[in-house]
């Protein structure tokens, strides 16, 4: 496929105009201009249309059926690549938005949550291990604050219910992991010692996974807002020797940013959107511009199948609130993320050699006309807006009446609490034990 | 004189006959005569007989010699096939009380909750669940199954699965194989672990992975026992033990489309054998499903079709227009971009529906062996939905195949189950039209060579025009002459009785089980030919005011009856 004569914004490598870009075998195999298209390939003519790479989503809960296994505050073993559900229309919606990559999601009731999964929305197929991104790092999400001390503290009377309790929780999972891989090593020892007649230890999946945390194989996304908070981890990380860490929301982020930046820990925020909880109250819209100016790798989320539909959006706002060059700018929402996922040698800008992950705009993506016309994965076009049936739906549910068909959802924004409402005690009660 | 006759024609077995018809009949040789078989798909005998003895098919075919023992069936114009077998269903385990989430004793760890809370119990043997007399065992063998694979309720590790005959006294009885799977569902407990979905699937990898420890480290200590510390017992992971040997299956529940696939990805991870059952949305993903190799069981159950609304829309017409008395005018509104939108809507979903519906036949193309599942399908739908089926495409052949041929294979029966040959269990339904055709009943079904008479009920409404009640003068041809008597039948349906006289013996007796059946009236009576006592079988065909049919002595002859109502003054 040809993509001809464009405003060609590559983020990493500046940005050029008049310029093609040549994608052969899922791959950018070209940027430059006057490129020939090759015999029998498509060509889209984007003459005074603004190319630049598909846009990541580095919090998100669609394309996944469950999102929280509330029912215990440590839960590393359950993991979203078993439920990815490739059918969901929200799947679509984001590709109508640009997207191209999807960080699917445990939810935040648990300060150890489940393993998340790196999607390419791959729209169109029923199969469920397609949409997973080959290669990608392993990743699992931990919760701090009010989440995780709501659902277990307040709702079921086990810890953690205060901040403290969530630095134990997670410092116990770990040192019991610890213990667990040192008794694993011990057995695998000793059974190739001639004679050896010994039990093996149980097999516990959840250790298993805490312990490929501390050998370093699983990224670690925490979503947390309190500055207090976010110093925790970071000494907790120090003293377990876990350095792949990253940060989601991160609110206050802001007061701990050369700690941040420091430590090497990145962060993933909301570019204006605060003040829903208590723990939320103290934020600004200027955060991802000072994380940004203070060296830590800065993305902008959605954690909303609605929001996700224009993070370019989002991201233009730190222009406003932060005064964010163009292409730092349009890095929190490509190559930032990307790095964040560990799958920056693979996609979040346009270079030759990635994946051709790419969103096409009518007016360009940071301004609030811009408009998405194409979004192309691994190089097959997703989403065309001048051909865009009105009934994307893979499967159509044969027992729902069209006339019941809702067109809002009385959920609340933050698909985070998703599934622990059953969860929630009474608060006041709580408190006065 | 007719004593002399029929010392003649009935063997000496038949001389005590029990006049309580309660009793179960002695012998189990059976005859269906005259009967269209269809010894599987492809293979059909018009007019034959089949002949069962102690639950086994002795003999098939035109021509045969009925046994002297054997009780006649007459089956004139009727189709008999083998017997049907359910894939996965809970047949004949009683539905266990649905507690309300509050009224459950709160579970302190939700973490860390009982096992039985948590759906972990694959050691339960479902066999001690079964309760023969549970309405769904009449049910479903009253549409013709006869062998179920059955599974106990409950989520995640119900238990075992074991393939059961629809009929019998106690649970052992009927079970055919015990232990035949170990059956699993993906879902969840309510607020405790594994709760999700995704949780059940690692803490089912978790159990398996355990389970293969515990028994590698079991076999090391049995070749030594002294100076190691003894293996653990636990019955749940022993659960997975013949799992693990590839002795038997997992059986899953696979309704829809990303579970099966889920169920898939665990397969893959941990290598057992696998039955999907219950399968509604397979037809997405076949070649992923014959790649697997897993064995299939399609759902009977299907969505309901779409009812026409049109009326609907005229009703709202003519409230508004209630006011005005003249006839409304027949101008046509162009449509409005919100009802085309429903209509895309509308017919979207009608081709989902037919989706479901085309299954089958989806899965009959592409090549895959596959028996049916009666776990969610309602037994009111069930024939209803294989026609369904069949108008989509599925032929008769291969819709037969999925209730008999196939499902013997899948679930390793072939040898004595699926078709109507000689040596197979006589497990047989005989329904009185081709079995697929609109309307068509069953009449009888024999699991294990015991039969069942199906009450057709729906066939009461013809009970309107049809009256056995009242005065009969009737006549009986015999060997040695005609004999005639009078016989009246009194009482309300459901409940007839009445007596007969005959000129023979001059006497009148009561008549037993006095059986209307649309237009078929039976029943018997006593007779005593000097010092033997006989019971004599009359069963014929009422048109208006007369009715014509056969007495039988025994299995061995049959005089032809007439008779005529008398008029009432």
């Amino acid at each position: 496929m040809l993509i001809k004569n464009a405003t060609v914004l590559t983020v990493t490598k500046g940005t050029l105009t008049e310029t093609d870009v040549l994608v052969k075998d899922g791959k950018i195999a070209q940027i430059g201009k006057n490129l020939a298209a090759p015999q029998g390939s498509k060509t889209i003519d984007a003459t005074g249309l603004f190319v630049m790479p598909g846009i990541i989503d580095a919090h998100s809960h669609i394309a996944i059926d469950g999102i929280n296994e509330a029912s215990s505050p440590v839960t590393a073993e359950v993991a979203e690549g078993d439920v990815i559900n490739p059918t969901q229309i929200s799947i679509y919606r984001a590709l109508g938005g640009g997207i191209t990559a999807v960080h699917a999601m445990h939810g935040s009731a648990n300060a150890i949550g489940g393993q998340c999964e790196t999607l390419k929305l791959r729209y169109g197929t029923f199969d469920n291990d397609a949409m997973k991104m080959e290669g990608a790092p392993r990743t699992i999400k931990f919760a701090l604050g009010e989440n995780p001390t709501r659902v277990h503290g307040a709702g079921n009377s086990i810890v953690p219910r205060t901040r403290m309790g969530v630095e134990f929780v997670i410092r116990r999972s770990f040192s019991d992991a610890k213990k667990y891989a040192e008794d694993w090593d011990n057995y695998n020892k000793n059974k190739l010692v001639k004679g050896f007649r010994g039990a093996p230890p149980v097999y516990n999946l959840r250790l298993e996974i805490l312990a490929e945390i501390l050998k370093g194989n699983i990224i670690i996304h925490c979503h947390s807002y309190r500055a207090d908070e976010i110093f925790m981890l970071l000494n907790v990380c120090k003293d377990f020797g876990i350095k792949r860490l990253v940060f989601q929301h991160v609110n206050e982020g802001f007061k701990v940013a050369p700690e941040l930046a420091a430590y090497g820990a990145m962060a993933s925020v909301f570019s204006d959107w605060w003040a829903y909880k208590f723990e939320v109250y103290y934020s600004t819209a200027y955060n991802a511009a000072i994380l940004t100016r203070n060296g830590v790798v800065t993305s902008i989320n959605s954690d909303d199948a609605e929001m996700m539909r224009h993070l370019y959006h989002e991201a233009a706002k730190t222009q406003k609130y932060g005064g964010l060059s163009d292409d730092e700018a349009l890095s929190l929402v490509t190559i930032n993320p990307a790095k964040q996922l560990g799958i920056d040698s693979r996609t979040g800008s346009l270079e030759v050699g990635k994946d051709a992950d790419i969103a096409i705009f009518k007016n360009h993506p940071l301004s609030v006309y811009g408009v998405p016309q194409y979004t192309i994965v691994d190089g097959i076009v997703r989403f065309d807006r001048a051909n865009d049936p009105a009934d994307m739906r893979l499967m159509v549910d044969p027992k729902q009446n069209v006339e019941d068909a809702s067109v809002l959802s009385d959920k609340g924004r933050d698909n985070c609490m998703d599934g622990t409402e059953f969860l929630f005690g009474d608060f006041s009660d709580a408190d006065k034990k | 004189m007719l004593a002399m006759i029929a010392c003649s024609w009935w063997p000496k077995t038949i001389s005590a006959q029990d006049e309580k018809p309660a009793v179960a009949p002695v012998g189990r040789t059976y005859a269906i005569t005259n009967v269209n078989i269809v010894q599987a798909p492809g293979r059909k005998i018009d007019q034959g007989v089949v002949v069962m003895k102690d639950g086994l098919i002795t003999a098939v075919g035109k021509g045969i010699a009925i046994p002297p023992e054997a009780i006649v069936i007459k089956a004139d114009s009727m189709y008999v096939y083998a017997g049907f077998i359910d894939g996965l269903s809970h047949t004949g385990i009683p539905k266990p009380k649905e507690e309300r989430e509050r009224d459950r004793e709160k579970v302190k760890d939700p973490g860390n909750p009982p096992a039985d809370r948590a759906g972990i119990t694959p050691q339960t043997d479902v066999r001690n669940l079964i309760n023969p007399a549970d309405k769904s065992v009449e049910e479903l063998r009253g549409l013709g199954f006869t062998v179920s694979q059955v599974v106990p309720y409950g989520n995640f590790l119900p238990g075992s699965a074991a393939i059961v005959l629809l009929g019998g006294k106690s649970p052992d009885d009927m079970v055919l194989v015990s232990n035949s799977a170990l059956y699993s569902e993906l879902t969840g407990s309510q607020n405790v672990y594994p709760s999700t979905i995704m949780a059940v699937m690692a803490k089912f990898r978790e159990l398996y992975k355990n389970a293969s420890l515990n028994k590698s480290y079991q076999s090391l200590y049995a070749t030594n026992r002294n100076a190691i510390s003894r293996p653990e017992s636990d019955r749940i992971l022993e659960a997975f033990y013949p799992v693990i040997d590839q002795r038997i299956p997992v059986l899953f529940k696979s309704e829809r489309v990303m579970e099966t696939q889920r169920v898939f990805t665990l397969k893959n991870d941990l290598s057992f054998s696998l039955i999907i059952g219950d399968v509604k949305e397979g037809w997405p993903i076949i070649p992923k499903i014959k790649s697997s190799g897993a064995k299939v069981f399609l759902s009977l159950d299907l969505p309901d079709e779409v009812k026409k609304e049109e009326k609907k829309d005229d009703k709202k017409g003519a409230k508004k227009d209630s006011v005005k008395t003249e006839p409304k005018k027949e101008t046509v509104k162009p449509k409005t971009a919100l009802d085309l939108e429903k209509e895309a809507l509308e017919k979207r979903k009608k081709e989902s529906i037919a989706l479901y519906a085309s299954q089958s036949n989806e899965f009959s193309k592409a090549g895959l062996t596959f028996g049916f599942s009666a776990m969610s399908a309602k037994t009111k739908d069930i024939q209803a939905n294989l026609r369904r089926m069949i108008k989509a495409g599925l032929s008769e052949d291969a819709a037969l195949a999925g209730l008999t041929t196939s499902p013997a294979q899948l679930l390793g029966l072939s040898d004595r189950l699926g078709t109507i040959d000689v040596g197979k269990m006589a497990n047989l339904v005989v329904s009185y039209k081709p079995y697929f055709d609109e309307k068509s009943k069953v009449r009888y079904v024999f699991v294990d060579g015991n039969i069942y008479k199906i009450d057709a009920k729906e066939v009461k409404k013809a009970d309107d025009k049809v009256s056995a009640i009242g005065s009969w003068s009737y006549s009986t041809e015999t060997p040695q002459g005609t004999a005639t008597g009078k016989l009246v039948i009194k009482g309300d349906k459901g409940s007839y009785s009445g007596t007969i006289t005959n000129s023979f013996t001059g006497k009148t007796v009561d008549l037993k089980n006095v059986e209307l059946d649309g237009n078929k009236l039976s029943f018997t009576f006593p007779y005593d030919d000097n010092g033997q006592s006989l019971t004599i079988q009359v069963l014929v065909e009422i048109d208006g005011n007369s009715f014509e049919g056969t007495m039988s002595p025994g299995p061995d002859g049959s005089f032809p009856v007439k008779a005529t109502k008398d008029p009432k003054f």
